[in-house]
Formats: structure tokens, sequence, C-alpha cells
């Protein structure tokens, strides 16, 4: 699959930095508004402002789990580190925290453009994949529902694999996942005042 | 008494790309000249000239060695994007700046270069703006193999594939190979609205010259009914393309004799014109700041001081023009104002000096 890095709407995206007043930030800041972001600044923890905050910058040499507002590994939004000890110790925890892309220090213009790019396609994939897992997760959940409503649709004089085609062709027609459809069975019946549960076994 | 500034002037005299960079140096030259004549002004320039003869591979030892060798910051040259990138990491080694006077492809905001001539918001995307509406939505694209045909191909096919528009072929040809017949039999085959042609130097000639004899042999391949376009072709390519320039289209900043570029002077090409704003800028800011100002930082040099270069990302104000070949020179057809240069294309700067128009 060809993938396309999204360019466009980088304009009035908000940055914020969070490093304490040094060089590297300025250098960071000039090229982040030359690409043409809004950009912030925070140390030693993020302010309010970083929950509305687009991309997030942090000091992989000095920073510590208690900046960030949210739990580790969970930010709301790209993080890229920036690392000027790449000491295993700090490049662990640059990544426990979660970051999707990294500039080094010192930091001139070269790599901030690839590094926002990076992140935001890293994060954006890591989202889509962590919905991906949570919906078949709960697909997972259901199966045992799916059992109830091919037992119930059985009742109704059909073979197994009649019952079972029967649930698809009603999930297709609702379009709705098979599980959802299976839901809306088990519901249904227990609406009408049956008891599957009765006619076990 | 005038302040002595030794200026860098990175020129390649021979290679694929030698008209272009040529052009530049006579425009460098011109300023300098007008400059060191200039009583008011008190800065004299004393040029010190590498040639890296068109070896991408040799800008950056040659850029290190004027900076290294004398007391040169500024330095004006390079053609190429692949030489520009070469020449960044000496600069920032030595504390030097150079200025860019060529079109490029965008998406670079090095705070060690000044880009003086057009990016993307200031010639591809008015040129397809300008061309989607007027000639159709089936577009060919060819390039050099490198970041410059490759990153301008890539925008157009995203502006045309926006604009409900298709691309038909897509092909690129390494710097100086001259073997266009595949190129011109696909677009004999597909038949597009327009062709983009992006190669530089040697290719773009060859190319030209055989579709300009494609076009007397198939009336569908004339300038009228699938033009030829282009975002880095000036008048300083005219002359080896002979009668197969007739009917080519560009984008530029500057043509001979169009309005709108500062000062009265009258230069040959765009390429000139950007070379010359430059020097000429560059002396400016020295002399608006005095003297031991030619050692600063680039940063403290534009800050504050009014001109046409943006301080937050170095690329300039310009005018943006499409003109076309008529009888051996450029005619204006669209003049659109003047434009800043938006490498990002992140500050929409393209559509502020757009006329509205119907979107069917």
């Amino acid at each position: 699959m060809k993938r396309q890095v999204r360019i466009q709407q980088l304009g009035g995206a908000q940055a914020v930095i969070l490093h304490r007043p040094h060089l590297n930030v300025l250098a960071l800041t000039r090229q982040l508004r030359a690409i043409g972001l809004v950009v912030d600044e925070a140390w030693p923890e993020l302010g309010a402002q970083a929950l509305a905050a687009d991309f997030i910058f942090f000091d992989a040499d000095m920073g510590y789990d208690g900046q960030f507002p949210w739990p580790a590994g969970d930010a709301p939004m790209p993080m890229i580190a920036m690392i000027g000890s790449e000491a295993p110790g700090r490049i662990e925890w640059s990544l426990q925290i979660g970051a999707h892309a990294q500039l080094l220090k010192p930091i001139t213009g070269s790599g901030v453009y690839s590094a926002v790019l990076i992140a935001r396609d890293a994060f954006d994939r890591q989202r889509a994949l962590a919905a991906e897992i949570a919906d078949l997760r709960r697909r997972l959940d259901e199966r045992q529902t799916v059992v109830r409503a091919v037992m119930l649709l059985m009742q109704r004089s059909k073979s197994e694999a009649e019952a079972y085609g029967q649930l698809r062709q009603m999930a297709m027609a609702w379009q709705i996942s098979f599980e959802d459809a299976a839901l809306r069975v088990v519901a249904r019946y227990a609406a009408e005042g049956g008891d599957d549960q009765r006619n076990r076994g | 008494m005038k302040r002595r500034i030794a200026l860098g002037l990175l020129h390649s005299g021979s290679g694929s790309y030698a008209l272009l960079s040529q052009a530049s140096l006579i425009g460098a030259r011109a300023a300098i000249a007008a400059v060191n004549a200039d009583a008011a002004m008190p800065v004299h320039f004393t040029p010190v000239q590498r040639d890296p003869g068109g070896n991408a591979d040799a800008y950056g030892p040659l850029c290190e060695e004027i900076l290294r060798d004398s007391p040169a910051r500024h330095v004006v040259g390079c053609v190429t994007s692949l030489s520009r990138k070469e020449v960044i990491p000496s600069l920032e080694k030595l504390g030097g700046t150079l200025w860019y006077p060529l079109p490029y492809e965008g998406f670079e905001a090095s705070d060690r270069v000044v880009y003086t001539h057009a990016c993307p918001n200031q010639h591809l995307l008015p040129l397809l703006d300008w061309a989607l509406p007027a000639h159709g939505r089936r577009v060919y694209l060819t390039g050099s193999n490198y970041i410059w045909g490759w990153e301008i191909n890539r925008l157009a096919r995203m502006t045309i594939v926006q604009a409900g528009g298709a691309v038909l072929g897509e092909r690129y040809l390494p710097i100086g190979a001259q073997d266009v017949e595949r190129m011109i039999d696909e677009i004999r085959a597909t038949c597009p609205d327009f062709v983009l042609n992006s190669l530089v130097g040697a290719s773009s000639y060859a190319f030209l010259r055989a579709y300009h004899a494609l076009g007397l042999t198939d009336p569908r391949f004339t300038p009228e009914r699938c033009p030829m376009l282009s975002c880095n072709l000036t008048e300083c390519e005219l002359a080896p393309l002979g009668e197969a320039a007739e009917g080519l289209i560009a984008a530029g900043p500057y043509f001979r004799g169009s309005s709108g570029w500062p000062g009265a002077a009258e230069f040959g090409s765009s390429h000139e014109a950007a070379s010359y704003a430059a020097v000429t800028e560059l002396a400016r800011l020295l002399a608006y700041h005095g003297a031991g100002s030619e050692d600063w930082p680039l940063a403290h040099l534009l800050a504050g001081a009014g001109g046409p270069i943006d301080p937050g990302t170095h690329h300039t104000r310009l005018p943006v023009i499409i003109a076309q070949v008529r009888d051996g020179a450029f005619k204006v057809i669209q003049h659109r104002g003047d434009v800043l240069g938006d490498p990002f294309l992140s500050r929409n700067l393209t559509t502020a000096a757009l006329p509205l128009r119907v979107v069917s």
C-alpha cells in the first residue's frame, strides 16, 4: 500500500515544547514557526494548554514521568523526544513515555519537519491499530452471544448451518456486525419474555 | 570609505545545467559591479569564486573552502537542490550563509539559507491553477530523477487528483540522460491535455526538441492542443531550444520585460534577476546594520530590517507570472501579483492571490 503523508493541516497547528529554556528550544521554535506551527513552551510540567496541543516535544535528558497529565504511553497527540544523551536508559524512558519520533540535540533546522510528519503518522497508525484491536477484542467477547443467538434461531426448527446463515443475513440487512446482530436476536428474545437458558440441554 | 567585504560565488561553469548557473553568475556579478560602483553604498564586495563543474559532490567541499580560506561568510550560488543540501552542513559547521537564487521544490527553511527565487506556492500551484481550467485535467508528468522532479510531480499529482483530474503517466530520466523516446511514446499513446516538464538541462532540451518534432507531424501535440508547462524554464535556456521553444509555458517571478520586479534594471532571465536581488539585498542589509554585520548570524541580519525576505522562513515575496514563448520570447499570459514564499504550504498564501472561481 502506498502511504501518503498529510502535509496540509500543519498550518496553525499547536506545538508545546517541554524543555527548560535553552538554545535548543530557540532553534526548534524557529523551525516550527517556519513550518507554520504555533509554539508554546513549558517546564517543568505541561500546563493545561498541553491537552489542546497537536504535538508535544519533550526533553528526553531531564524528563520524568510526573511531567505529563496522562498515563505513560497514552498521550492524546504525537510526541517527539529531544534526545541529547543516547544512553539506553533515557531511550527506554522516551519509548515508555510514548515517543513517536525523535530529534537529536543540538537541534538545528534539519530533521524537525520529518520528525513532525513521522510522529503524526506513527501516532495515527497506533491509534487506528488500537481501535481495531479494541473492536476485535469486543467481538471476541461476544462469542458466547453468537452461540446463544444461533441456538435461539435453531429453535425454529433450523439446522445449525441455516441458523448461522440467517444470522449473517440479518447482520447484512441491518448493516451491523455479526456480533451486534447476535446481541439483537438475544435481546429481542429476552424482550418477548423468553428465556433461552431454559431450552438448553 | 567603503567596507570591503568578501562574497563567495559558487557556480558551475560546465556540466548539464551550466546555462542556469552561468545566468545566476551573470546576475550576481552584475549586482557586485553595481554595488561597488554605487558611491552611496558603504559596501564593496570582493568576489571569492569556486567552480564545482556541475558535480553535486564538489559543492560541499568548495563551499567549505570559501568559508575556511577567505573571510567570506555569505555565499551566492548552487543550482540543484541536491547541491544546496550538500552545502548546508558546511554552512552550519563554519557559520556561513547561502543565498540560493533558483526555483526549488520547497519544504525547507534552513536558518543558514536565504531563498530568493520561487517555491511551489509561487510557481507550481499558480501554474496548475491556471492550466487545469484552461486546458483540462488529464496530465502527463516528466522529471529529472532527483528531488526537484519527484517533489514537483508529487505536489502536481496531489493537486490534479484533488481537482478531479487524472495523471496519465509519470516518467523520470537521470540528470543528463537524453533517451526521451519512451516519454514521447507514452504521451502519444495517452494524449493528455497538457504535459508538465520538470526535467533539467540536457534531458529537458532533448525532450522538448522531440516533443516539438512530434507536434509538427501530429496536430494533437501542438502548443494549442497540448501545451508543455514548466516551473523552471527561463530565457537563459531558449537558445539551445531554438524553434522547439515556441509555445512553451512557464511560471516564474520575472520574464524579460515583465512588470513588478523591484528596481529599474533589466535582466536576461529570472535566474539573473533573483541572483542580482540576492546580492543587492545582502548589500542593503550590511549597509543598514553597519560595520561588522557581515559576520552576524543570518537571523540578526534579517531581524527588523524590512525588505522582501520573510525573517521567519527566509523566503522572498515575489511576483507570480505565467508566460508563454511566442516568436522567440516570453509573453506574459497572467500576472498574479506578489506572493510571499510559503515553503511548507502551511499558510495558504497561494489562494490569497487567486481570483475566485466556480468549482464544477
